[in-house]
């Protein structure tokens, strides 16, 4: 995999392209956050019938102004995997097609970004809550929390006299973390 | 919104999606709204090709399927769809909710994309239960509506 | 055992006798389809001289087959195998609620 500056990013999918990889084979994205604070865009091309191997390039852009060239004048094809990234992580694609591919004109939001919560299953009463020989979930003791829900310490249900969480500390809460707040 | 768009541009829906006559006889028609995995078994209990809307005698009924994931994007689609089967029929279809995510929201429903269950923007009929219903359920929900069998 | 196993993932019993309460199922459920109500009561016949001990009482086990997606991992996790596969079909409902499927028998008016 090469990392690729943005300013680089047409540069390199344009020589690429030149040197026979002209087999436009997926671009996504990865949100780093709890890693690195940023969202990976990935672009993988391929030779075919010449080269085995495909190659991969990696972009890191800042989660909060992420902007990347669009590469749909260079490969077609890659027009509608960059509105799916630019609508479900919040990527811009600078000169590409900007219409939504797959949501609603009015869903707010970007939910593959890990510090989105599915509101979903935060607001639902979760049927495990409930100790064995309980029919109430009882307040007070600390109760289990489902996959995908924060702990409420740091998102929902939390303290409002606390500071707010960081997206940081929400992502690896609601992939099941325990997140110790520092310095409160 | 799009539903109204979708009416607008498209009012021949009914026209445009194909129908299975289910006994042969002129006596049910089914439209399967193919969304998803449970519109394979619809084609596993199906047991004629489905062709253009027939021209329907007065004892005929229709039954429309919605068989699969409803995103929030296709539900006024899937809503379109009803409708226009119901212009092209001349009456109301049966409509049955087949497998959870149409039910529910099936195991999607805690996505931020999916409708929890077709019932949001029509009335159900009947609701088949399963992860997918095997075909015989299939079967068996249209011989009850069809009355082929004591319910 | 003699003969075939049952047909799998087509609808699920709860053998009440050998549920014991645990949360197991409905926690592992990736559906969130199991509910589960349960309370606690005192063993009796104990000894004398031990203390007072309690075990846990089902009161509702219920699937709302609307959500399932017969998976089974709630029959594999059950650690007391009180869920089994059985080969008859769910049926269909004319509504989302009688698709909630009680598996407790009400205890009888007589106490």
């Amino acid at each position: 995999m090469t990392e690729v500056l943005p300013e680089d990013w047409l540069a390199e999918v344009e020589s690429l392209k030149a040197d026979g990889f002209d087999y436009f084979d997926w671009l996504g994205c990865v949100d780093e956050i709890g890693r690195r604070d940023c969202l990976r865009v990935v672009l993988v091309v391929r030779n075919v019938g010449h080269e085995a191997e495909p190659r991969t390039l990696s972009c890191s852009l800042p989660r909060d102004d992420p902007r990347i060239d669009t590469v749909s004048d260079v490969f077609a094809g890659a027009a509608w995997h960059e509105r799916e990234v630019a609508e479900l992580f919040g990527v811009e694609f600078v000169g590409g097609d900007h219409r939504r591919l797959l949501l609603n004109p009015e869903f707010e939001g970007t939910p593959l970004r890990k510090d989105q919560v599915l509101a979903a299953r935060a607001g639902m009463n979760w049927p495990g809550a409930k100790e064995p020989g309980e029919t109430e979930a009882s307040p007070g003791h600390r109760r289990l929390v489902p996959p995908g829900v924060p702990d409420p310490v740091v998102w929902g249900d939390r303290d409002a006299s606390q500071p707010l969480a960081d997206p940081a500390e929400v992502a690896e809460s609601a992939v099941g973390g325990r997140v110790r707040r520092r310095g409160t | 919104m799009l539903y109204a768009a979708l009416v607008r541009d498209r009012p021949h829906y009914g026209g445009s999606v194909r129908w299975v006559d289910w006994y042969g006889d002129g006596s049910l028609y089914v439209v399967d709204v193919a969304l998803a995995c449970c519109a394979l078994e619809f084609d596993a209990a199906s047991p004629a090709a489905a062709v253009p809307p027939p021209t329907l005698d007065d004892q005929a009924q229709v039954a429309v399927i919605i068989s699969g994931t409803v995103t929030d994007r296709l539900a006024p689609a899937v809503a379109a769809i009803v409708d226009g089967c119901e212009q092209q029929a001349g009456r109301r279809p049966a409509v049955i909710s087949f497998g959870a995510c149409a039910s529910s929201g099936g195991p999607y429903w805690d996505s931020y994309a999916v409708t929890k269950g077709i019932d949001q923007l029509l009335s159900v009929d009947a609701y088949v239960p399963g992860c997918p219903p095997p075909p015989e359920a299939l079967s068996a929900v249209l011989d009850q509506i069809a009355g082929r069998v004591a319910s | 055992m003699t003969g075939p196993a049952p047909p799998s993932h087509r609808w699920i019993r709860l053998i009440e006798p050998a549920c014991t309460s645990c949360m197991i199922c409905a926690r592992e459920c990736p559906s969130w389809c199991i509910s589960i109500d349960s309370h606690t009561e005192p063993i009796s016949d104990l000894p004398p001289t031990a203390r007072e001990r309690t075990r846990n009482v089902l009161d509702r086990f219920a699937i709302d087959w609307s959500l399932c997606m017969y998976c089974g991992i709630c029959v594999e996790e059950c650690p007391y195998d009180a869920l089994e596969w059985v080969g008859d079909l769910t049926q269909p409902e004319s509504s989302r609620e009688l698709l909630v499927q009680e598996m407790v028998q009400p205890p009888s008016d007589a106490k």
